[in-house]
This record gives structure tokens, C-alpha cells and sequence, in this order.
């Protein structure tokens, strides 16, 4: 049963709630703040539904009057006149809102009327739907109704499994159809399906009670039957994943070296230096010479944004219509007039390379927002398209928290612990080269940084790292090669507690978001470790896979925790920034993905190479 | 192209006849009018932008501002409040004050969201402010109190709000419950924090000198008095309806 009906201005206050006017308990939890906290203030108000604990919610705004209806109730029912009924209320409430007015008592039995309305409504369509599909159903021949049976039936049962409300006539009369739905609307529609097809077809009927007995023995059959592949499918993919963590362990310990000609060859092919302390002599002491890291740098904004001065051939088109319209009268805004301005808007988003699923979900959030608002006179839509979209980028980009670093080292440091920051990515994006960028700017604030190479895969790694340190002239912790990185991680932490270092920067090896045992290695790191920050490596240059990335790193990092609180990606650190010119799109992306603030951007090859994200700049650069 | 010129030559000679035909009097009176007008209207903007009434309700996300707001416009926060997504922008006269004999000038009074992405809505408004409260939880003080302290450290370094010394009142609010701090307590938590804070922000910021204003004096703890605007720490509930040191504050600053 519904739960609570909510009704709020976006300023915040209350105007109706279901549960105080009829009597009825308070929710547990506040869903509605974590509703507007992660969906709404993070521009994905045009998601179907939220869900929080054991409530979903589904919500519609009123964007003219700013208002915001929401609806909560328990998850595991499907309510279907849900939409409806929010649709209702939203069409009544309007017509009595007083902007001076703060309480509406009234309101109580109008939502009694409408919510009793909805649901005889949806009774009934339940009803009708049944009443034609118990209709004897022709049989089309036998051997059509065997597949089909077990196809329908085993979508029945996996409504079933879903926990909807399905009856027990539902099964057996959903033989004969084609959608794959295992929704409750599904079953409904299933059943629909059915009726028409039912209908379409003229046969005489055949024993009702042999054809709801046939497909149903077929049906238990088979449901036992898919159960049996699911669990082997599990088990399959059990095995495989074994199997390929042990294959590289056999494979690392098999490795020698190439003997050719039968000449036993004892020269060595490792040409890194000796670590003593005479390779310091070598290479000079670089912080002095190459200045002040550019993340102390401020930089210039450029004056407010120009107006566009290009316009599109089709927007010419609208523009007198539109024009006329906002002279004219008050002109509401439809979803048919946002179309072509977001659409415009979705390519010159997806032209600065923002991958194209983000552009989508932020447009349909922009105009979720935008529908049944009232142009202001003398502005044309695309302008009122545009600055919703600047606001929502701008939301969007700015951080939820601090990302103040050097404090939280500090608050770190009397605590008496280092800060621990973690780099994870793929392969490739310049994790090691960011992390030497990072060292030299902590050493720049004065603080003691120590270096912690985890990175025991790849060939030269560590070597990378010790040339790093060296010229800096920092310490750096490293166990060599075909080492657990986990525990090379916790000795390198213990070790920086010992020393009373304050910053410990941890480099891994770089992989793919698929991998399934190299993703349980990191995850048994950050666990093992609980690191400060877990700062995600991406590379600006990346397109749409910034999203795949980014959701199966944090998805990994969720699923292989030992613990119920599971550490998911702080940060993102953008590399490769000098090379794209103004497609930073990247960005949006992985921030609307992951929710994680950028809290540095990469842009050059040299340690000072290192800036803070400009928000105001790249939604400028991205608009234009 | 050379149509339309010889079209408006046409026009301009027309409307030039037009009023040489018109009597004397009459075109003098017209300029005469419009140049009062505008004058009229060049002194009526000059006087309304003097002095900014404008009071800002800040604070983190939960603290209650949007509860204050109601509390101060209607004398109730009627049924609750969730999470602000917009700001709540209203002129009108305190509660208390609307049984006041008199006339009572109203006051403009602004409720900015206070989750972090929302955070530029502050610095539209800050500009225009005669006085900013800042809310504080003093129930969750502990929790929050970076968040605040950094918050707060925000508003207390912008160049507007020192250059025109803007008065600053520490509102610690939810005092109604039993396990809230006393605002001594709160006081001295921020001061330690912002201190802290002022360490690690000067650390950075060498170039950054546009709108970041060094607080307090360097080398000594900081301490609100040291500020160039003034800073009070008063206390009360929002939901009880005792917001009095929130109204007096008001009335100290905005001239009634």
C-alpha cells in the first residue's frame, strides 16, 4: 500500500503529507531527503524510480508553481497506478495552490477520492485483463503451445520470483506469448498479449481444463528445469574465475628465461641502477629547479560567458514562431518544444565528447525540470534550455564535499596516522606519472611523503618509482616484483607510521574494469588497507568507457567488501589534459557516473603539471 | 540597402515636418515632462540602492535555516521541512512584530540552500546582504564541525562581506534538545578549526588574492573578534519558535 503522499515546494517546505493528514505512521529513515540528496540535486530526475532501504519512490514536479509531489511506498509491492495517481493529485493540488497559503487540510479528502479513483481504476484493468485471458483459450496446434508454454511459464515463474502480485490463472493463460517481461506489468501485459492473439484467432475451443493443466505440467517442468541451467550457469562461472586466478600464478612461477642457441647466456638483462645511496649523486635535486606546482596557480577567468552567436539552421526555424509565441501570450512549455533544443544540446554535448548515455540522462533530466513551465517574455526556449542546462552542469561539477586535501592530511597528522592514498585505473592512464606529480606538490606544502610501489606487475614499475623518489628525495618502499600488493601496501603503511611520515601514495598496477581476480586483488587492498582516499585515474581522452569503467570499478569495489560499509572511489584525478583541446567532456562524465569530485587534473608530462578542476571554465568550454 | 535609406530619409523629413507644424508650447511641455521623469527615476534608484536590507540565512544542509525562515515570516513551521532545492526569498515583517503599533519596515530576508552543490547560490546573494546568520546544529555539532567550520571560514574571507564589514551572527540552533552543545562550546570548536584552517588554506593560496581576505592576525589563534566584521555567537530553537536573538539581530542591522 502506498505509504505516504508528499507534496513540497522546492524551497523546502512541507505543504501536505498523506501520513499526517490521515493518521497514518511516519516513515522510518527520512527517504525523502535521500531522495532529493542523491537523485534529484544530482540531476537524474528523470529516472523512473529511487529506492532507499525497503521504500521505493517515484515523484513528478510541477515546474511552473515549483512544486514536487512524491510518493513512497514499500518496495516489494509493484503499485502500478502509482504514476497515475501522482499524475492526479499533481492536476488538482495546482488548481487550489496559493502561493501565500501553508496548509491545505482540504486537500486530505480530495486525496482520499482520487486515491480510492486510481486504485478501482487499476482493479479494473487487472480484472479485464484477467476476465479475457481466462476465456478459453484456442489451441493453435500442440506442438506450438509446447514451446510457447515453456516460454510463457517460465516468464510466469520468474514474475513469480520477482514477487509480484501474479495469480495462479496467470501462468497457465500466459502460454502463447511472445514478450520476455518478468515485471508484474509484464504479466499484465503478457496477458494482454494473450488476449489479443486469443482473439485474432477463430478455433473452436478444446478442453479448458486439459489446456490449463497441459502448459502448467510443461511449465513446472521447465521451471525446475531453468533453475538447474541458472545454478550451472553459476557454477560455470565460478570455475572460470578460479581457473583464471590460478592461470596466471602457474604462469608468473613458469617463467624462465630464453636459452637460445644452446649458448647458456649469464649476462643480465637488468640494467636498473643499484639502489645504494651513490645513485643519488646522479640525478639532481629536481623541486628546486622546475618552480611552483600549477595547483598553487589561480587561474585567470576569462570574462562572462559570450552570447552564442552561432545559431543552427533548424533552431532559425523556431526561432520566429517561438518568438511570436513569447511576445504573444503566456506559452507553456511542452515536451515537443523542448525536443530540438535538447536534442542540439545532446550533440554539441556529445561533440565535446561526453559519452553519449550521460548526455541522454542529463538532457531528460533538463527537461523534467523545464515541462509545464512558463516562459518568461521575450526569452526564446533555447536560451531558457541553455541556462538550465549551465545550472544543472554546474550542480553537477561542483563537489558534494571538501576536497580540501592538505586538511585532511593535517587533521591525519594528529591523529598520529599518514594519510593513505590509493591509485587505481586501467592500463595506462598515467597513474605513476600522477602520483610523482602529486609527491612534489605535497613536498611543495611541506609535508613528508613516502612512496609505496604496489605495482609488482609490470616489468619496470618499481624501477620507475625508485627513479621518482630518488629525484624528489623521498623514501620509497618496494618488496620487488610477484609480491602480494596488499601486504606490500600494509608493510609500506606501517613502515610510514614508524618514520612519522605523513602522506603514503600507493601505486597499483593498472587493469581492466572486466577482470574479475585482478578486481577482488584491489578490493582485498583497499580492505585490507582502508586507505584515506581512493582517487580513480581516468584519462580525459576516454569516451564512453569512462562509464563502463568507472561503474564496474565501483560496482567491483561494492560487491568483493568483506564489510557492509564498502569504500567506493573518493576521487577522480584527470590525466592526459593538455592533449584534448575542448572536448573535456570526459569529465561530466565520470563525475555524473561516480559522484566523485575531480580533485586534480593532469596536464603535462612534468612534475609541475598538476592544476585544480575549473568548473565555470569547462561548463563554459562545454556549452560553447 | 538603398531603399530603405531613401524610405527613412523620406519618414525623417515627414516627422520633421510633422513637428515643425505642432505649436511651440506643446513640444515643450512634452520635453519638459520626459526630462522630469527621468530625473525622478535616476533619484528614486539612487536612494534604493544605498542600503541593502537584505538578511541571508546560511548554514550546512540540516541545520534548519529553511524552519528559521518560517519561523521568523509566519510564527510556525507549519508541517516541516525537507532538504531545500531552491532558495527561499521573501520581504516581509516578523511575526513577532506584526502586533507592533506602527508602521514596521519589512525585511528582506534570504534562505540559501545549504547542501554543497548548491553552494554558488551564496555567492549570489552575499553581495547584497546587510547581515548574514549562520546556523549551526548544535545538536550533530561534532559530526559536522569541519564542514561548518569550513563553511563558515567561507563567508568570513569573501571581499564583500569584509570590505563592508558585514555583521555575522553564529546561530546555534536545536538548543531545545537535550544533547546539544552550549554555544561557548561551539564558539571555541570553530575558532580551533578555522584556525586550523587558516594554516593550511594560506599554504596554498600565495596567488589566490581576488576574493580570499587573511583572517584574523597571523602567528596568534584565531579568534572571532579579530575579525574585521563583526561576529556574535548567540543560541535557540527553530522549532520551539525561540528565535528572539535571531530578531534582535535583525532589528540591530536592518533599520526598522
Amino acid at each position: 500500500m502506498l505509504e505516504e503522499l508528499l507534496i513540497f515546494t522546492r524551497g523546502g517546505l512541507i505543504l501536505w503529507s498523506s501520513c499526517r493528514a490521515l493518521g497514518a505512521a511516519a516513515l522510518k529513515g527520512s527517504p525523502i531527503d535521500a531522495l532529493i540528496r542523491s537523485c534529484l540535486l544530482e540531476e537524474r530526475s528523470a529516472d523512473a524510480s529511487f529506492s532507499q532501504d525497503n521504500y521505493a519512490l517515484k515523484w513528478t514536479f510541477h515546474n511552473d508553481l515549483g512544486l514536487v509531489f512524491v510518493a513512497v511506498y514499500q518496495k516489494i509491492l509493484h503499485l502500478l497506478y502509482v504514476d497515475d495517481l501522482l499524475a492526479a493529485v499533481r492536476r488538482e493540488f495546482s488548481q487550489i495552490y496559493d502561493p501565500k497559503r501553508t496548509s491545505y487540510d482540504d486537500f486530505g479528502d480530495i486525496f482520499r477520492q482520487l486515491h480510492r479513483e486510481v486504485e478501482a481504476r487499476a482493479e479494473e484493468m487487472k480484472k479485464s485483463k484477467q476476465a479475457l485471458s481466462s476465456r478459453p483459450q484456442p489451441a493453435l496446434s500442440q506442438k506450438k503451445v509446447g514451446p510457447k508454454g515453456r516460454r510463457g511459464d517460465s516468464r510466469g515463474a520468474a514474475a513469480n520470483k520477482g514477487g509480484s502480485g501474479a495469480k495462479d490463472d496467470s501462468d497457465g493463460d500466459d502460454s502463447g506469448n511472445k514478450d520476455q517481461n518478468t515485471l508484474a506489468n509484464g504479466a499484465f501485459k503478457g496477458q494482454e498479449n494473450g488476449a489479443r492473439k486469443e482473439n485474432s484467432l477463430a478455433r473452436p475451443v478444446v478442453v479448458k481444463g486439459k489446456e490449463n493443466g497441459g502448459p502448467k505440467d510443461n511449465g513446472a517442468f521447465d521451471v525446475s528445469k531453468l533453475q538447474k541451467l541458472r545454478t550451472n550457469k553459476k557454477n560455470v562461472a565460478a570455475d572460470n574465475g578460479t581457473k583464471k586466478l590460478t592461470k596466471p600464478d602457474t604462469k608468473k612461477k613458469g617463467k624462465q628465461d630464453r636459452v637460445w642457441d644452446d649458448k647458456p647466456s649469464n649476462k643480465k638483462l637488468d640494467f636498473t641502477d643499484p639502489a645504494d645511496e651513490r645513485g643519488d649523486e646522479v640525478t639532481d635535486n629536481v623541486a628546486v629547479i622546475e618552480g611552483e606546482s600549477m595547483m598553487d596557480k589561480d587561474e585567470d577567468l576569462s570574462s562572462d560567458s559570450e552570447d552564442e552567436e552561432v545559431e543552427d539552421g533548424p533552431k532559425k526555424k523556431g526561432w520566429f514562431s517561438s518568438m511570436f509565441q513569447s511576445i504573444a501570450g503566456n506559452n507553456v512549455l511542452e515536451k515537443s518544444d523542448l525536443q530540438p533544443a535538447l536534442k542540439a544540446l545532446k550533440d554539441r554535448l556529445m561533440a565535446k565528447n561526453v559519452a553519449e548515455e550521460i548526455a541522454e540522462k542529463l538532457c531528460e533530466s533538463v527537461a523534467a525540470s523545464l515541462e509545464g513551465k512558463k516562459l518568461g517574455s521575450f526569452t526564446r526556449i533555447s536560451s531558457t534550455v541553455q541556462t538550465a542546462m549551465e545550472d544543472a552542469l554546474l550542480r553537477i561539477l561542483t563537489p558534494r564535499r571538501s576536497i580540501d586535501i592538505l586538511r585532511d592530511v593535517h587533521a591525519a597528522k594528529e591523529r598520529g596516522r599518514p594519510y593513505v592514498i590509493v591509485f587505481v585505473g586501467v592500463n595506462g592512464v598515467g597513474k605513476s606519472t600522477n602520483l610523482a606529480k602529486v609527491a612534489y606538490w605535497l613536498l611543495q606544502h611541506n609535508l613528508s611523503v613516502t612512496l609505496a610501489a604496489c605495482d609488482t606487475f609490470r616489468s619496470g614499475a618499481v624501477e620507475q618509482l625508485r627513479t621518482h623518489a630518488r629525484r624528489l628525495q623521498i623514501p620509497i618502499f618496494e618488496k620487488g616484483y610477484e609480491k602480494d600488493p596488499a601486504v606490500v601496501a600494509r608493510e609500506a603503511i606501517q613502515e610510514a607510521t614508524r618514520n612519522k611520515s605523513d602522506v603514503v601514495l600507493v601505486d597499483t598496477a593498472g587493469r581492466m574494469q572486466d577482470n574479475e581476480p585482478l578486481m577482488r586483488a584491489l578490493s582485498k587492498l583497499i580492505n585490507l588497507n582502508s586507505p584515506d582516499l581512493v582517487l580513480f585515474v581516468g584519462e580525459a581522452l576516454v569516451g564512453n568507457d569512462a562509464v563502463d569503467q568507472l561503474t564496474k570499478f565501483n560496482q567491483k569495489l561494492a560487491d568483493l567488501s568483506a564489510v557492509p560499509t564498502s569504500r567506493l572511489i573518493d576521487g577522480i584525478l584527470l590525466t592526459k589534459f593538455d592533449t584534448i583541446d575542448d572536448k573535456v567532456g570526459a569529465a561530466l562524465s565520470m563525475v555524473y557516473i561516480s559522484g566523485a569530485p575531480v580533485m586534480f587534473v593532469g596536464c603535462g608530462q612534468s612534475y609541475t603539471d598538476l592544476k585544480k578542476l575549473n568548473v565555470k571554465s569547462i561548463v563554459k568550454t562545454l556549452l560553447k | 540597402m538603398d531603399e530603405w535609406i531613401r524610405r527613412a530619409e523620406v519618414w525623417v523629413r515627414q516627422a520633421e515636418s510633422w513637428i515643425r507644424r505642432q505649436p511651440p508650447e506643446q513640444i515643450y511641455i512634452a520635453a519638459a515632462v520626459v526630462a522630469l521623469t527621468v530625473l525622478l527615476l535616476i533619484i528614486a534608484s539612487c536612494f534604493k540602492s544605498s542600503k541593502p536590507n537584505t538578511i541571508v540565512l546560511s548554514g550546512l544542509s540540516g541545520s534548519g535555516k529553511t524552519t528559521l525562515f518560517y519561523q521568523l515570516r509566519d510564527g510556525s513551521s507549519h508541517q516541516g521541512t525537507v532538504t531545500s532545492m531552491e532558495e527561499n526569498d521573501d520581504t516581509f515583517v516578523l511575526h513577532s512584530e506584526q502586533e507592533r503599533k506602527g508602521k514596521v519596515k519589512p525585511v528582506h530576508v534570504v534562505d540559501v540552500p545549504g547542501h554543497a552543490r548548491l553552494k554558488p547560490k551564496l555567492d549570489e546573494v552575499l553581495p547584497k546582504a546587510a547581515g548574514v546568520v549562520f546556523v549551526v546544529d548544535a545538536q550533530d555539532f561534532l559530526s559536522s564541525m569541519q564542514a561548518a567550520a569550513e563553511y563558515l571560514y567561507d563567508i568570513l574571507t569573501k571581499a564583500t562581506v569584509v570590505k563592508k564589514k558585514v555583521p555575522v551572527l553564529i546561530f546555534c540552533n536545536k538548543t531545545d534538545k537535550v544533547t546539544a552543545h552550549s554555544k561557548e562550546f561551539i564558539k571555541k570548536q570553530l575558532e580551533k578549526e578555522i584556525n586550523k584552517l587558516r594554516e593550511s588554506r594560506n599554504a596554498i593560496s600565495s596567488a589566490d588574492i581576488t576574493d580570499e581576505v587573511q583572517l584574523g592576525v597571523p602567528g596568534e589563534a584565531f579568534n572571532f573578534s579579530q575579525c574585521q566584521n563583526k561576529v556574535v555567537v548567540a543560541e535557540g530553537a527553530g522549532t520551539t519558535g525561540n528565535v528572539s536573538a535571531v530578531e534582535q539581530f535583525i532589528r540591530e542591522h536592518v533599520k526598522a
